[in-house]
């Protein structure tokens, strides 16, 4: 284990927290409003961390869980990423079934702890974050199969790092595609417009803020700083995806993903300004749309 | 072989036991679980022995049988599913001990035991015989003796409706193999398997034919759409554990066949391949599809093995394309993956009815819609399901994972290889559906089954409890089972890896490629660790957070909403409503929609849409035929002439030809 990449992750870490407060700004300025703060959510989770919670009667020891197990999967989930452009902390072949596994492994705890307080909204949120997650989750793997076919490699570390800047001028259309992909996904993955509206007041309309109703206090706060360090990582994904890091310097690297993270959010803003949430029902069309850019990678590189 | 045969004479014996001490039960129950779990742990200790590197054994029988030699032998392969067999098997029985008793009183429950220790060892038989009259022998009992047990609970009409399908569905499967093993018989000299295995090596007419018979028979054993239909009633209608053992081990014999005929004619066509792969990713889709529509518990957990039957076979089909184009190193993994996940679901899925059982007798339903909130009463029931839960959905760090994750490392190795294998690398898409799908419906099972609350009227919610000691530490054995796979898989890697060079009868080099696996184990422990650590590391930071010293209770937050009852709860079918109603027609839901009304219930497509039509429409055809037996001797002795003229016309004519 080096030094660079243990450095690399806590950066994101700690930068995390401004990525949703970026793509939020950038949604209040192009609407004509002033907005939140860039850093809104940091002042959020430090208020929330002092702050008292308050248990559901029906709630047992798994809605204590849900939050622990968001933010711990996310946080081995990172540890699986190239975050410097070169190396991951830990690395293995197929590693991005373990990958997808660790999120999907936060997501049932997450919908589990929802279910825990017996209540109805919480029962449809989680009912819709299961539904649009089933779309997302082939669309995910869509995207690592152009990868995989495009560097050769099948570990995370291998197909986003040097292989990958190699390959780049070739199998440019596919990973372009992949990109816009995995862009997509981070919105659906992190419930952004136009899967979820993150700013919405009406509970019956929505999916992540829903499950999350009855958590308070340094509870919510976990599960506020897992959602932004999930965007993070979709983030560094489309960023490394977009711009191969492996033949950088590794300070070079580290400033490229800095940048490229601000570009992403910033570019999450502009969608959410720029349309409305979709219908429930075409939430599952919009990502076999993400699916079907994926396929388009996969066979430009198949043929 | 002593020790082998030692333990099948224990088990035998424990069943002898179960029978002869009727008049005393609890003696009857104690030396059966004694004698039967002494077999199973000399018959598990000697297999280990095998897969360990130790020699294999072949047995003989004495004595002048029908049919050649009997012959039974235990090679790595065959090691590999007597574990898997013996060792669920144990768990299962004695968990049948604790949840029969309440059924003592009305039912010949010492029957029932001894049938399941006759199933084991007809389970044995199947997995180690080496010709093929044993093998038939061995596939009889052991249809047999699960029919009996599905039928356990004769009186009701939908158990004897499950067990009627069973039967017939399981005797098409066993002609298939008797037509398999004529097919493959017409090339050799003799019945046993190597000798089967010699005469067939070349591609040939007897061979496709074999091949297409093995596809239909183990097929239909395995429970793969489209012929899984008879699987989800006899699961639902067996008793719990035995429900366990047909779902946990008794499809894994389709998948032990499809292996040992794969490696005795020493590689497949392509078609042969690619129909696995199909067959694999459609059972995948559709089983957890209809599993997500299912409102009662064993049903759903039936239809689960649809899905897991589809990831096997997945695996089982990238394993044969690798074979057939060359490409050993995606081969081995293909194989590696079918025999790990099959090892894998015999451990969670056998769990998970034991849970399903244990949350049957404390509440008499098993409607989804009927439970909640059993996570209060039954805390081990609901902690070991929740094991068996996130493995069954293959999240890590439990053995779930594993094997899906070698499947999927097949799936991609198979995508750098030349045309047309490298198109099998699509199946990702395929497994991850299967994976999030799965993952939705386990999240509608674990919380509406046990979070929340009661969803009856609370009159009619009794207390409800965990089971006894003797029902509890099966299930606990299990979960710890599902537990160390998942945080330590270089205990199974290597010896799956070890089976699947010989099947594929590939050397160490050309698959050294690929890695050898314990590397990646140690690192897949590593994140494991990490990841309980982390968690572990949280849960302590935030006791050190201010608010969370002393919290406060309250109501569910309502949303403003006066006062919520258990029954304003999302409901199972609300939950997976919108899924359903996204994969439209395919999801098998039937709605009935009246002015004040709205019901809706989970149909089988397969069977409700085409097979049984079919079947009324052959009845009706064959209706029109019983004229002929209007009971007058006149025309039956009128038919027996013209049939015999018939024959003799045939004979003569046969005579003539060269």
């Amino acid at each position: 284990v080096t030094i660079g990449p243990l450095l690399t992750l806590l950066l994101v870490l700690a930068l995390a927290p401004a990525i949703p407060g970026i793509a939020t700004r950038t949604r209040a300025l192009l609407t004509g409003r002033r907005g939140a703060p860039v850093l809104q959510l940091y002042r959020d989770l430090a208020k929330l961390a002092r702050k008292n919670v308050v248990y559901s009667r029906t709630s047992t020891p798994v809605f204590r869980l849900g939050p622990v197990l968001v933010v711990a999967t996310t946080l081995m989930a990172a540890v699986l990423l190239p975050l410097d452009g070169h190396t991951a902390l830990l690395s293995f072949s197929g590693d991005l079934v373990a990958f997808t596994g660790l999120l999907g492994l936060g997501r049932f705890a997450l919908v589990l702890a929802g279910l825990d307080t017996g209540s109805s909204f919480e029962g449809m949120g989680a009912s819709r974050e299961v539904t649009v997650s089933a779309f997302a989750e082939p669309a995910l793997f869509l995207c690592f199969t152009v990868l995989v076919l495009a560097s050769g490699e099948v570990s995370l570390a291998g197909m986003l790092g040097e292989r990958l800047a190699a390959v780049w001028p070739v199998a440019a259309p596919s990973l372009v595609l992949a990109a816009a992909a995995l862009f997509m996904l981070a919105l659906a993955e992190t419930s952004r417009v136009p899967v979820d509206d993150p700013a919405t007041h009406l509970e019956l309309t929505m999916i992540h803020e829903v499950i999350v109703l009855d958590h308070s206090g340094p509870e919510l706060a976990l599960i506020l700083f897992g959602n932004a360090l999930k965007l993070a990582l979709f983030g560094a994904l489309v960023v490394s995806v977009l711009v191969p890091r492996g033949l950088l310097s590794p300070w070079l690297a580290v400033l490229v993903l800095v940048a490229g993270l601000a570009v992403v959010a910033a570019a999450v803003g502009i969608v959410e300004a720029s349309m409305a949430r979709l219908r429930m029902n075409r939430v599952p069309q919009f990502l076999v749309a993400a699916s079907a850019l994926a396929v388009f990678g996969v066979i430009l590189l198949l043929r | 072989v002593i020790a082998l045969l030692l333990a099948v004479g224990l088990i035998l014996t424990g069943a002898g036991a179960a029978l002869a001490l009727r008049r005393y039960p609890r003696l009857a129950d104690r030396s059966y679980a004694g004698l039967l779990l002494s077999g199973c742990t000399l018959g598990v200790a000697r297999s280990i022995m095998v897969l360990r590197g130790g020699p294999a054994v072949m047995v003989t029988l004495p004595g002048s049988l029908p049919g050649g030699a009997w012959m039974f032998g235990l090679d790595p392969l065959s090691a590999w599913f007597v574990v898997l067999v013996l060792g669920v098997g144990a768990c299962a029985a004695v968990f049948g001990l604790g949840y029969m008793a309440p059924e003592r009183e009305h039912r010949f429950v010492g029957g029932a035991h001894a049938l399941l220790a006759l199933l084991l060892v007809a389970l044995v038989g199947v997995v180690t015989a080496q010709a093929m009259v044993p093998f038939l022998a061995a596939w009889e009992v052991m249809a047999l003796s699960a029919y009996l047990l599905v039928m356990f609970e004769y009186q009701r009409a939908d158990v004897r409706r499950a067990g009627l399908i069973y039967i017939v569905l399981t005797h098409l499967s066993t002609l298939a193999l008797i037509g398999m093993f004529a097919a493959l018989a017409a090339n050799s000299g003799g019945h046993s398997f190597a000798e089967l295995g010699q005469g067939n090596q070349a591609p040939g007419t007897a061979r496709t034919l074999a091949l297409t018979l093995a596809l239909v028979g183990f097929g239909i054993k395995a429970g793969a759409v489209p012929v899984h239909f008879w699987l989800p009633g006899a699961h639902a209608a067996a008793p719990s554990h035995v429900s366990a053992v047909l779902s946990g081990v008794m499809l894994k014999v389709g998948i032990y066949g499809l292996l040992r005929i794969l490696s005795l004619v020493g590689g497949a066509p392509a078609w042969l391949g690619w129909t696995l792969f199909g067959v694999g990713l459609g059972s995948g889709i559709l089983g957890v599809l209809w599993a997500l529509a299912q409102h009662e518990l064993k049903r759903l957990l039936a239809y689960h093995s649809v899905e897991n039957i589809g990831i096997i076979l997945l695996g089982l089909g990238v394993g044969t394309l690798g074979m057939t184009y060359h490409r050993p190193g995606v081969a081995v993994l293909g194989f590696s993956g079918a025999l790990l996940h099959s090892l894998n679901h015999a451990l969670f899925k056998s769990l998970l009815f034991l849970g399903a059982g244990s949350a049957l007798r404390a509440t008499g339903t098993g409607i989804i819609d009927e439970l909640g909130g059993l996570a209060r009463q039954l805390p081990w029931t609901a902690v070991a399901f929740g094991v068996g839960s996130v493995a069954i959905v293959g999240l890590p760090p439990l053995n779930g994972f594993v094997s899906e994750w070698v499947v999927f490392r097949a799936l991609f190795a198979a995508g750098p290889s030349p045309e047309p294998l490298r198109f099998a690398v699509i199946g990702v898409a395929g497994l991850g559906l299967i994976g999030a799908l799965a993952l939705a419906c386990f999240s509608k099972l674990d919380g509406m089954v046990f979070l929340g609350s009661r969803r009856v009227h609370e009159s009619s919610s009794l207390p409800a409890h965990d089971p006894a000691a003797s029902m509890l530490v099966p299930m606990l054995v299990l979960a710890g089972a599902c537990i160390a796979i998942g945080v330590l898989p270089g205990l199974v890697l290597e010896p799956a890896r070890a089976i699947a060079i010989s099947v594929t009868h590939a050397t160490e080099t050309e698959v050294s490629a690929y890695g050898t696996a314990s590397g990646d184990a140690a690192r897949i422990s590593t994140l494991g660790l990490g990841l309980f650590a982390l968690s572990g590391a949280l849960l302590l930071l935030r006791r050190s957070a201010g608010g969370l010293a002393a919290p406060r209770r309250a109501p569910t937050w309502g949303c403003a909403a006066a006062t919520a009852t258990s029954r304003m709860q999302y409901t199972a079918s609300s939950y997976a409503a919108p899924l359903l109603a996204a994969f439209g027609p395919v999801a098998g839901v039937r709605e009935h929609r009246e002015a004040n009304a709205y019901r809706s219930h989970p149909a089988d497509p397969v069977q409700d849409d085409a097979v049984l039509p079919a079947w009324r429409s052959l009845k009706r055809w064959s209706d029109r035929l019983r004229g002929i037996q209007g009971g007058r001797l006149r025309w039956y002795l009128l038919s027996v002439v013209f049939t015999l003229l018939a024959l003799l016309y045939y004979l003569a004519n046969a005579r003539r030809m060269p």
